[in-house]
């Protein structure tokens, strides 16, 4: 689930993210971030209630796009150790 | 032409001035000796030196003014420019340290979780003793104004009262202050909370220390007599300094303990 590998969608058309207004600054951090938490809350929320996870895709190609990777391995290594920071 | 035509005081040479540099340098190099190889002897000596300094430098402020007669309406206007410029630059100073906490607050980064207070932080709980301080600080801002009313009214023994109340609730201050930072779960070196709280929270508790200070030093000039009712400038710099504390206390409550909870 945490492995970047396991999460990627079939080979496809990949679009840009789109604009989102609630983060319209130069500074995206917040941005990549924000996804990266709603991908793993999406995915958590829709296997709890026995839900496809189908529809966190979107989430999870935004945070790919943007972030740097190294961010990502680290912010899952953590969430494995149960380190993260961030409320999941 | 052998008296001085004009209202002004041209103060005779002093060594203070020179001392307090000295000491300034003996302090500064005194803390390095003592953050990277863990000396203390250049800072006491310096704390040592700025201490004689301060007390033999106000000490000649005392001779020139209450003994000699040298504060004229025109040095006293002077010297109520001087004070209220050195509080202005204190709060400019204060201004840095909330600029720093906003800055980090307002924007919490991914590594704090993207929240404040951040991951694995408990603040302490601003109804339980930082509001106590708070009212204990009001309350000190309300014996002050009734001591200098007494004191304009040439009410001795209240006015001894009273500033002996303030001071009393300053040190009560100080004490339940210490009493929360020996307690508090986090520390200084606990991320940018523990840098914003300790550091403002931190100077904060100095000036208290440093007004408790200033009003005792007005309660024992008042034993002795120093004040008249029309002529008290030295109390009521005090007084000044003392509801800057107390501002900028309130200031820290809401915005550190009870927005930044």
């Amino acid at each position: 689930m945490l492995d970047v590998e396991a999460q990627k969608p079939p080979n496809g058309k990949w679009w840009t993210p789109p604009f989102d207004p609630r983060f319209p600054n130069q500074n995206q951090t917040r941005n990549c971030y924000q996804n990266f938490l709603d991908y793993h809350r999406c995915v958590k929320t829709m296997s709890r209630r026995g839900k496809s996870t189908q529809p966190c895709e979107y989430y999870f190609r935004v945070y790919y796009s943007l972030c740097p990777i190294s961010w990502v391995n680290r912010w899952n290594e953590q969430i494995r150790n149960g380190t993260f920071a961030g409320k999941i | 032409m052998t008296h001085q035509t004009h209202a002004y005081h041209m103060v005779n040479p002093s060594p203070w001035p020179l001392t307090g540099a000295l000491s300034a340098l003996l302090m500064t190099s005194g803390l390095t000796m003592w953050f990277h190889f863990n000396s203390s002897t250049l800072l006491i000596l310096g704390l040592l030196t700025n201490s004689l300094t301060m007390y033999q430098w106000w000490r000649d402020v005392v001779r020139e003014s209450t003994f000699q007669g040298h504060h004229t309406a025109v040095v006293q206007t002077g010297l109520r420019y001087g004070m209220i410029l050195f509080i202005l630059s204190e709060v400019l100073f204060f201004a840095g340290f909330f600029w720093a906490f906003y800055h980090s607050s307002l924007a919490p980064t991914p590594n704090l979780g993207g929240y404040w207070p951040p991951a694995g932080i408990n603040p302490l709980n601003p109804m339980e003793v930082p509001l106590l301080n708070t009212l204990v600080l009001l309350a000190s801002g309300v014996s002050i104004t009734w001591a200098h009313h007494s004191l304009m009214e040439g009410n001795r023994k209240h006015s001894l009262q009273a500033l002996l109340i303030t001071i009393s609730l300053g040190i009560y201050f100080t004490l339940l202050q210490t009493s929360e930072y020996l307690e508090a779960p986090f520390t200084i070196s606990d991320g940018i909370y523990g840098s914003t709280f300790f550091v403002a929270t931190g100077f904060h508790g100095l000036h208290v220390m440093i007004g408790s200070t200033f009003l005792t030093i007005c309660l024992l000039r008042q034993l002795k007599f120093h004040f008249t009712s029309k002529h008290h400038f030295g109390f009521e710099a005090a007084a000044w300094y003392w509801h800057f504390v107390d501002v900028v206390w309130l200031f820290l409550y809401i915005s550190i303990y009870w927005w930044g909870s």
